[in-house]
């Protein structure tokens, strides 16, 4: 079959230059996280600033971290009183039906990326700056679908977006003193039966 | 990020790992692999869309990379299982590349100035390769230029297509079955 590998050889390898505009792609493509996930951060930011000047985040002693509770309509509300024990959260989510991955953060930083792979671009996807085109994906996704703020310091979560063995991943991250908002959340659905790994903080500014 | 010399050094698998953190250094993995996945995607579509398959295939390499099987220190497998699926998108650009080397004789990308003779007779040849490329089915197409275009090994197209070996072997034989009547039959 010495015919078929020589077919067509003489094609040469790329260039740097024939390249270029790849690389760029690729480059431009590696900081598009931050700005896609944005939108469902401010979203979830929004909900939560709206009480935040008359509710301190941190409760007083004796007050449970988190509590999850299961509403009659089968909705969850996942009550976060201080970001302490992600585990401990994590496993009453299990007890209450869903699989979860919880992870808390400092201030200016947030999980490597690539920690599972998406059911939909709300991690990881392309760059979007048009507003309408984010409403609209914002519509397809189901990864913003399944939480949504009520309180400042509660989630509702909302099983029917979750499939069969699909794992809910949360990243709180703790804003700096002064904030407008304490805490934001990031929430994404990680495909089924596929890992989630260990967050790994990294620097963020954004 | 500053790339140094160790990053650079790297194996895939521990760049691809590095890149969790420090997501520049997945671009190494670029600038070692890029030039060739290219020429790969050149012959199959042509120069017109193979800047745009190899940008696809690396952003989803990089969007995926958290799945990458470190045990693999060679990720060429990985990029070009990646990249078939972006070519299969492009089907309609592949077979007009055939049809029209078929008619005129001439790849776009290729580098003219060879001898008339020499010419003639590797028309000969290719114009039946063309012909055979053509009809075969997308899937055993796949396997038959991982291996002579890309240069896979057996274990590396089961890896690289997600198919088992045994798999990778019955297409491989059914292609090359084609292949090989066609240049038996000839122009």
């Amino acid at each position: 079959m010495d015919e078929l590998k020589t077919m067509w050889e003489t094609v040469p390898p790329a260039t740097p230059e024939d390249l270029a505009g790849a690389r760029r792609r690729l480059l431009n493509g590696m900081h598009t996280r931050r700005r896609v996930v944005t939108a469902p951060r401010l979203l979830v930011a929004a909900g939560v600033a709206a009480v935040t000047a008359v509710t301190p985040l941190i409760a007083g002693t004796g007050t449970p971290a988190y509590a999850v509770t299961r509403s009659p309509d089968g909705t969850i509300t996942m009550t976060v009183n201080e970001l302490r024990d992600p585990t401990g959260l994590q496993a009453k989510l299990g007890e209450a039906g869903i699989k979860a991955d919880v992870a808390f953060l400092a201030p200016n930083t947030r999980c490597a990326d690539g920690r599972f792979s998406s059911v939909d671009a709300a991690y990881n996807g392309q760059p979007v700056t048009d507003p309408d085109e984010l409403r609209s994906l914002m519509n397809e996704w189901r990864s913003p679908k399944v939480t949504r703020p009520i309180s400042v310091r509660e989630i509702q979560i909302f099983p029917e977006y979750i499939d069969p063995d699909e794992t809910l991943v949360l990243e709180f991250r703790e804003e700096d003193e002064g904030a407008e908002v304490s805490w934001r959340l990031g929430a994404w659905l990680a495909q089924a039966g596929t890992p989630v790994r260990p967050c790994t903080p990294i620097e963020d500014a954004g | 990020m500053t790339i140094t010399r160790e990053v650079v050094e790297s194996d895939d698998a521990t760049l691809i790992e590095r890149s969790l953190n420090e997501p520049e250094s997945f671009a190494v993995l670029f600038d070692r692999h890029a030039p060739l996945l290219h020429r790969y995607v050149t012959r199959r579509l042509g120069p017109g869309e193979a800047e745009d398959v190899v940008a696809d295939t690396f952003l989803a390499a990089f969007q995926r990379r958290g799945d990458y099987d470190r045990g693999r220190p060679d990720a060429r497998p990985w990029l070009y299982g990646i990249a078939s699926n972006v070519i299969g998108k492009r089907r309609r650009t592949e077979r007009s590349l055939y049809r029209a080397y078929i008619r005129s004789g001439v790849h776009p990308a290729e580098i003219p100035g060879s001898q008339v003779e020499d010419g003639v007779n590797t028309l000969a040849v290719n114009r039946p390769l063309a012909r055979a490329l053509l009809g075969l089915k997308r899937a055993d197409r796949d396997v038959l230029l991982l291996v002579a275009w890309a240069e896979l090994s057996y274990q590396e197209v089961a890896d690289a297509l997600a198919i088992p070996l045994g798999t990778v072997a019955s297409r491989l034989n059914r292609a090359r079955t084609q292949i090989r009547q066609a240049l038996e039959q000839g122009e």
